[in-house]
């Protein structure tokens, strides 16, 4: 990773903690007229969408309140909900955007989600093993984690987390690792599994019966609309949130690195271990501006929308201790993410020569050249053993 | 009747469902705000209708709330709530008039004396102008009225006089006619709040003696409650006494009724601090409550609120202990608290703070 002498440290939290101080004493109506702004653009994108369903006998109008919906599922997930519940509009002492109540149109509880991502992703950020977002227990992302090989076949797994997201997210918490290897028990998970199922029977009542028996005789239509809906979201969720954490350049940590560590470290390991994407406004806004992962993960309970505005001062901050600020286009850091999960697929041999971009020294020493014409050699071995088969 | 009851009752089970919210009604609020004030859920809307000025520092605004409220009880107090500067703030005052006039035209009003540098009473009292919405909640608190047959005393001090308004207004409509007298302290006699409706209570009941002591009116010798005042109250110890006012008043009234020979429970008090009367300790510290266990503890302010409720024998929910994930977060009733992380000194209301880097400045009251 890359390291900072303690001296280091001390001035790395105390320039970061200036940001935030200044942005904390300027809150205001700007940011209560922003949420509420987004909640009213949510309100009629969800009203327009459950509208137009119906009429989804005609495609047109399938696609239309499809992709609303689909978008209000997008802003209240990601712009409200994800934000409400760090905490970045306690201070407004408004009722409706109270983190500690605030629920949200998802499969998973508000309450896991504070465990699992506020508590332990945001405090252990990807630290293998105590950061369980990291890869989510399905995907192996580093060499930390010895390979296996079900391994090869994560590419499956990365689809379906992906297709199922909001699913995949909901029995997190059910820490499905480690109650096959005995480390966790089903009573120890009696609870969240009742709340999951009465957050999860809800959602499933709300899209697939209370709406369809609204509208009985197009049911069907409106089923298939909302599962698009709920598909969109899924799609989206997943994609900035994999662009986070799993891009080519973003580090991951032992626990041994980050033992008693101080608020500085963890500020390095936030700016390191995190990246962002880069694209228009409307863009930011749909991804509830995790598209600035770094400046959230430095300061998590911030309005999200000032990330943008703040990301420049975050860069400087960067660049006075040499660390390197993850940013680029959207498509560029999804194709670093699905090159690291192919390449994770790998053993870590094969994986050195694939992809030495992986690897510690940055394959540095591997050349370009030399990769090339290892691919051709497996190529070539792989074509002999098939015309031999022959 | 048991049909529409049980019917309402599952019309909220599936709002509940569907909008993911205990009370689904405020779903459209954000958006009901910007089409028709009055139409949000949330809260009870209420349109300023008036605002006229009482004293130098004080003033009435007459306000028409949605109909929905649901009215009041003479003497009884409501919180108004406001935005200002994106933050909502929940502040009690009294009603000062009557019942009566909610019932004739939908209208009550409520009468506010601003706090040098407090937080809201000036906002209050300048930027809001007629036809403004603020938020009201539902009437809370206030006495029983007197009897027909009871005699009563009300002895208000400074703004405390606005639920005295209300009650005497209301006596004056029920036709009350045993003896009333009012003991009013202000500190001039500019101070006076309702001098006007003081006058008219007095036409409309003969049975009211008034009577205003200019406390300040000579700063080398000040007038404070004392026994002469009691004393010149006929039939003292058959009265019903209605105490409101700032701390001191209180004290010293009930201490001289208790000596009068008043019975106990003839004496109702409602203390009304003219302001925050928060105490901020200098170098940190207080008594913290935390209200739903019943525990009290003395913080000597070197310690987060997390650490001083788990010393407390509490189990409060935490998770990063370092400020990051909020799940400590815990509503504060009342007092004020530092965050360590920022060194920002909270308001005196209630809000939420995080207890993991919390520290108290002076007395605070948790919900824990």
């Amino acid at each position: 990773m890359q390291k900072l002498d303690e001296d280091q440290l001390e001035n790395l939290a105390a320039d970061l903690d200036a940001i935030r101080n200044e942005q904390m004493a300027d809150l205001g109506q700007r940011d209560a007229d922003h949420i509420r702004g987004i909640i009213r653009l949510h309100r009629t994108l969800e009203f327009g969408g459950r509208a137009m369903m119906p009429l989804g006998i005609i495609p047109p109008f399938l696609l239309a309140g499809m992709t609303s919906l689909g978008l209000a599922k997008i802003l209240e997930n990601m712009e409200i909900g994800h934000n409400v519940m760090h905490g970045q509009y306690d201070w407004m002492n408004d009722p409706e955007l109270n983190s500690q109540t605030y629920e949200w149109d998802t499969i998973c509880t508000a309450d896991s989600w504070k465990r699992t991502h506020n508590y332990e992703h945001h405090t252990y950020t990807n630290i293998i093993g105590k950061d369980r977002d990291y890869g989510y227990a399905v995907l192996r992302l580093e060499d930390e984690t010895p390979w296996q090989p079900k391994h090869l076949l994560q590419m499956i797994n990365f689809i379906n987390l992906s297709v199922f997201f909001q699913w995949g997210v909901g029995v997190h918490e059910l820490e499905f690792e480690n109650l096959r290897s005995g480390d966790v028990t089903l009573r120890e998970k009696a609870e969240f599994l009742r709340d999951f199922a009465r957050k999860g029977g809800r959602q499933v009542f709300k899209d697939y019966v209370f709406f369809p028996v609204l509208t009985l005789p197009v049911a069907p239509v409106v089923i298939a609309g909302n599962v698009g809906a709920n598909l969109i979201r899924n799609l989206w969720a997943s994609s900035v949130i994999f662009c986070g954490h799993f891009t080519e350049d973003a580090e991951s940590f032992t626990e041994e690195e980050c033992e008693n560590e101080s608020r500085g470290h963890w500020y390095l390991r936030q700016l390191t271990g995190s990246s962002n994407f880069t694209g228009p406004g409307w863009v930011y806004t749909l991804s509830g501006h995790l598209s600035h992962q770094i400046e959230h993960h430095v300061f998590p309970d911030i309005p999200a929308y000032r990330y943008p505005e703040i990301s420049p001062q975050v860069q400087a901050v960067c660049e006075k201790y040499g660390l390197h600020y993850n940013s680029a286009s959207l498509p560029r850091q999804y194709a670093t993410v699905v090159k690291r999960v192919a390449a994770f697929s790998l053993p870590d041999r094969m994986r050195e020569r694939l992809f030495p971009e992986f690897n510690e020294d940055g394959g540095q020493v591997v050349n370009q050249d030399n990769t090339r014409s290892l691919v051709s050699r497996l190529r070539n071995r792989v074509s002999n053993r098939l015309s031999a088969a022959a | 009747m048991l049909a529409s009851v049980s019917s309402r009752q599952s019309l909220k089970w599936i709002g509940r469902q569907i909008s993911n919210r205990e009370n689904p009604a405020t779903y459209f609020d954000p958006v009901l705000e910007t089409l028709n004030p009055l139409w949000v859920q949330r809260y009870i809307p209420a349109r300023v209708v008036s605002i006229t000025s009482e004293t130098h520092d004080s003033k009435t605004l007459v306000l028409k709330p949605a109909r929905r409220w649901g009215g009041f009880q003479a003497g009884q107090h409501l919180n108004l709530e406001v935005e200002k500067n994106g933050r909502w703030y929940s502040r009690p005052f009294s009603v000062s008039c009557a019942p009566s006039r909610w019932e004739r035209d939908g209208t009550i009003t409520v009468t506010i004396k601003e706090v040098p540098d407090g937080e809201i009473t000036p906002f209050l009292l300048h930027e809001f102008k007629p036809g403004d919405i603020l938020g009201i909640s539902k009437a809370y608190g206030g006495e029983p009225l007197p009897e027909p047959t009871q005699s009563a005393l009300f002895i208000a001090g400074g703004s405390g006089i606005t639920p005295v308004l209300s009650q005497l207004e209301a006596l004056a409509d029920l036709g009350h006619s045993n003896p009333l007298t009012l003991l009013y302290f202000v500190r001039t006699n500019a101070d006076v709040i309702g001098a006007g409706r003081l006058e008219a209570l007095s036409n409309r009941l003969p049975n009211l003696t008034v009577r205003v002591v200019a406390s300040q009116a000579d700063p080398e010798n000040p007038e404070f409650l004392n026994e002469s005042h009691l004393s010149a109250v006929p039939d003292l110890q058959s009265r019903h006494c209605f105490v409101c006012g700032p701390p001191g008043l209180m004290d010293q009234a009930q201490g001289l009724l208790e000596e009068a020979g008043v019975p106990e429970e003839q004496v109702y008090s409602t203390l009304f601090a003219v302001g925050p009367g928060v105490v901020v300790t200098e170098g940190g510290g207080g008594t913290v409550r935390f209200e739903r266990s019943g525990l009290e503890v003395e913080s000597e302010g070197n310690r987060r609120l997390l650490e001083e409720a788990e010393a407390a024998g509490l189990n409060p929910r935490y998770g990063c202990r370092m400020g990051i994930c909020h799940q400590c977060s815990c509503r504060k009733h009342s007092g004020v608290v530092i965050n360590q992380h920022t060194g920002q000194v909270s308001g005196h209301g209630d809000e939420l703070v995080q207890l993991c880097i919390s520290v108290p400045q002076g007395p605070v009251s948790l919900d824990l």
